[in-house]
């Protein structure tokens, strides 16, 4: 057994500055083999930076960093062979075509399907004739993506992969995706798109500042945050504000809304049911809080003053 | 139109660094030349002597202009710098109008400006306004060196105008070219051609009976015959085809959709050709166009010089100060001449050198690099890519030169054997050319953000230390950092493989200690 049967990746306290600037400070991330995991984190956290050392492309300052078994910045060619790369920001050579480009690509990662190939550029609805110069920014990211997607490559690294591509696209590449995922295949997906991280990945890191804030399932990650519950009672709801991990309460007459740190709902549900509950909807936490809480706590404050 | 004079601001804004380069480059050309010839044929005699042997010599004739303008002093100095005014004045003008139409449409920024309150013509009409202005400046300019140098005002008013107006047709051309093409390179391509076949045409006139010069802009400007006639018409030529141009242009405007041209771009291969699979194809691939551009311009430039080889001794009998420019002095005119040449080829065969390592550079910034080095490319085989279009490219640059002085001096000789025989007076050369193209790599390693301003700086020098050295009397220690200085120079001296060993190791070691520094830097650093 090698460490690349346990972890595709597994970065520990990795730090990368660029002159006075911190762009990594302290950053961990494990990724299991065969997973799909979301990698989330707002513009300048360091998802890219974190990317690029991966690749070999930057030095880390410091910190280990394993990836499928090897040392990214000494292993570096013959770690390239195993994984295909989307670059957040796909810039093409414009003067030479997009099927050029794909082929390329794939021929210096060391071969690619054909046939994958051109059912991916039919599925993209991509025109490879044409110089990369024409191309949109969702054109450019195609190309980079017929590529990744047509090689047999065992980990892909995909930053912000369909930042430009408009929803039937979308729905192309989740399902290129899934595939991915049965054939066993890892994916980092670095994604600003909360619907498709819910649908694609396992697991999900995100990073703030350069530094991980959370890591684990989607389920996990909801047990960290809070429920909101609106319940109706025909006792006077009275004592819930003495209930563990009870937050921001409001009452009238039968009537009480609050939210419950989802760890201890259970807890809660149990001592609501003497008072009688007539009715309860419980919301869970949406993604989006779940990225607020992290990403922006000045926005959720702000939020939570004007309501 | 409406928005035209914010834009006009804007662009004028916008080019406030670039545009005084040019207008600088344009008048450096007339002072130099007008103090340059003023020095050397300061007495009528010598004026005459030179119309004797210039006005016999149609290759002199073809570069320059027609011998008319060799009456006088003043019409001697437009001879021999209209010409090249001229491209570098048309150059100035395709690329203003290029980079704020169509260049700026490719980008999308010119969409941004439209959906303000910007008229669908106001783009175009900026633009041109601003060339007028940089064609209004370059003739003041002009009218101000030439008179300041002494030169007669009547005359200067007119070399000024001249120059100005074949600005203008190439701004109007370029109008024209964006319109019909859908991207930038494509006009400048179209536009460049132009160009090349007006000076084509203008030589062919005036080593004929002038006919074809006056289907040529560069030649309207030259038949105006300033300080040798003044005469105004012919200028009425630049300015109507100006005019008509520009209002093609904007009934072209009118009749296309935003960011669509004339002619739609062919479609290109839907899959790599097999010989695209390794960063060397990828490089070559990439450069070829430049490269052949590059070799096609020093092999006229042989051409060129080839020509005149054969009518330097009697000039330079003619001329004796000429002599102090060459190296070997009056005793051995012809090899120090082609000796001259062949260092001045050099030194632009180490210019296209430095250009291509930059375009490595490119690669790096534009994330293009990342792409192929995130694939089983190593920073090695990448680099050895890139660089072996450098080095093989400079070699080839060097080759086109010689064969072209070859075969060009050959024909007036009559003697076959001065091809190969100049083709290895050029490679002599080469070792040293490698060494600035090393430099750059070195600067690639290390410095990498200062590249490009490290490396055009070592080939600045070694230009001006080429080239001016011994007319400056610049001391000898700076002459001895220049690589150039360490070759020995053929055909005036013999070759000795000792100097040119040590130029070439020294190169190896250089491009080794850049790669080092490639190798553990950060990519996009």
């Amino acid at each position: 057994m090698t460490m690349s049967d346990a972890a595709a990746i597994d970065i520990t306290a990795l730090r990368k500055s660029f002159g006075a600037a911190t762009a990594l400070d302290g950053l961990d991330l494990r990724v299991a083999a065969g997973e799909v995991h979301g990698f989330l984190g707002p513009n300048g956290s360091g998802k890219t930076t974190t990317i690029r050392v991966l690749l070999g492309l930057l030095r880390a300052d410091s910190g280990q960093v394993r990836m499928l078994g090897g040392d990214p910045w000494r292993d570096a060619v013959g770690l390239h062979r195993r994984l295909a790369y989307v670059p957040g920001d796909v810039t093409l050579w414009p003067g030479i075509t997009g099927g050029e480009a794909i082929d390329l690509l794939g021929r210096l990662r060391g071969g690619l399907d054909r046939r994958r190939r051109d059912e991916l550029l039919e599925e993209f609805d991509l025109d490879p004739r044409k110089k990369a110069r024409t191309y949109s920014k969702g054109n450019r990211q195609k190309v980079a993506l017929v590529a990744a997607l047509a090689s047999d490559a065992e980990l892909l690294l995909l930053d912000e992969p369909t930042s430009g591509l408009d929803p039937l696209m979308e729905s192309v590449f989740q399902r290129r995706i899934h595939e991915v995922k049965e054939q066993g295949r890892t994916v980092l997906l670095s994604s600003h798109i909360l619907a498709e991280v819910e649908a694609l990945c396992d697991r999900v890191s995100i990073i703030r500042l350069g530094r991980t804030v959370e890591s684990g399932t989607l389920t996990e990650l909801r047990h960290l945050t809070r429920t909101s519950i609106a319940v109706e009672t025909t006792e006077a709801p009275r004592g819930i504000e003495t209930l563990p991990g009870v937050h921001d309460l409001i009452v009238e007459d039968h009537h009480a809304r609050f939210d419950v740190d989802t760890a201890q709902l259970g807890e809660v549900v149990r001592r609501l049911a003497p008072l009688g509950v007539r009715s309860m909807t419980s919301t869970p936490p949406t993604l989006e809080e779940l990225f607020l809480r992290h990403y922006g706590d000045q926005e959720r404050a702000a939020e939570k003053v004007a309501s | 139109m409406t928005g035209t004079l914010s834009l006009l601001r804007f662009l004028l804004r916008r080019e406030r660094f670039g545009l005084p380069w040019w207008l600088l480059g344009a008048s450096l050309l007339v002072l130099v030349q007008s103090t340059q010839s003023q020095s050397l044929y300061d007495t009528p005699e010598a004026l005459a002597r030179l119309r004797e042997t210039i006005g016999g010599n149609s290759a002199v004739i073809a570069m320059s202009g027609p011998p008319r303008l060799l009456q006088s002093i003043g019409g001697e100095v437009v001879f021999e710098i209209f010409a090249f005014a001229a491209v570098v004045v048309a150059l100035m003008n395709m690329f203003l109008v290029g980079r704020h139409t169509r260049a700026d449409e490719e980008s999308g920024r010119a969409e941004l400006l439209r959906s303000a309150r910007v008229g669908r013509h106001a783009p175009l009409a900026a633009a041109l306004l601003l060339a007028g202005i940089a064609d209004l400046a370059v003739g003041l300019l002009v009218v101000a060196v030439a008179t300041g140098t002494g030169l007669p005002v009547a005359g200067s008013l007119l070399f000024g105008a001249a120059l100005a107006a074949t600005g203008l047709v190439f701004a109007a051309l370029t109008a024209v070219a964006t319109q019909v093409f859908e991207n930038t390179r494509a006009a400048y391509g179209a536009v460049t051609l132009v160009l090349g076949a007006a000076y084509m045409l203008r030589a062919a006139g005036d080593v004929g009976d002038g006919t074809l010069s006056w289907a040529s802009p560069i030649g309207w400007g030259q038949r105006a015959f300033p300080y040798a006639g003044d005469r105004w018409w012919p200028l009425l030529f630049p300015l109507a085809t100006a005019v008509l141009l520009g209002a093609a242009a904007v009934r072209l405007l009118s009749r296309r959709d935003f960011g669509a041209g004339l002619v739609s771009p062919r479609p290109g291969r839907a899959g790599a050709s097999a010989v695209l699979r390794n960063p060397s194809a990828l490089a070559w691939r990439l450069q070829r166009g430049s490269l052949a551009g590059w070799a096609a311009g020093l092999g006229l430039l042989g051409v060129a010089y080839g020509s005149i080889g054969n009518s330097i001794e009697q000039y330079v009998r003619d001329n004796p100060e000429v002599a102090e420019f060459l190296p070997g002095g009056a005793a051995d005119v012809l090899d120090s001449y082609l000796a001259l040449t062949a260092v001045t080829a050099a030194v632009l065969a180490a210019a296209y050198g430095v250009s291509s390592v930059l375009r490595a550079r490119a690669e790096e910034t534009s994330g293009r690099a990342e792409a192929v080095l995130a694939t089983a490319t190593s920073r090695l085989s990448w680099l050895a890519g890139q660089l072996g279009v450098a080095l093989a490219g400079s070699a080839l640059t060097l080759v086109a030169y010689g064969l072209g002085v070859g075969v060009s001096y050959g024909l007036t000789v009559s003697d076959a054997g001065q091809v190969p025989r100049l083709v290895g007076v050029s490679l002599a050369y080469l070792p040293a050319v490698w060494l600035v193209v090393a430099a750059a790599v070195l600067a690639l390693g290390w410095l990498p953000r200062l590249t490009a301003v490290l490396a055009w700086t070592v080939v600045a020098y070694c230009a001006v230390i080429t080239l001016f050295a011994d007319s400056f009397r610049l001391p000898a220690w700076s002459q001895q950092a220049s690589p150039f200085a360490h070759t020995p120079e053929v055909p005036l001296d013999d070759p000795t493989i000792t100097p040119l060993l040590t130029l070439t190791l020294t190169a190896a070691a250089l491009v080794a200690a850049g790669y080092a520094g490639l190798r553990r830097r950060d990519i996009g650093a």
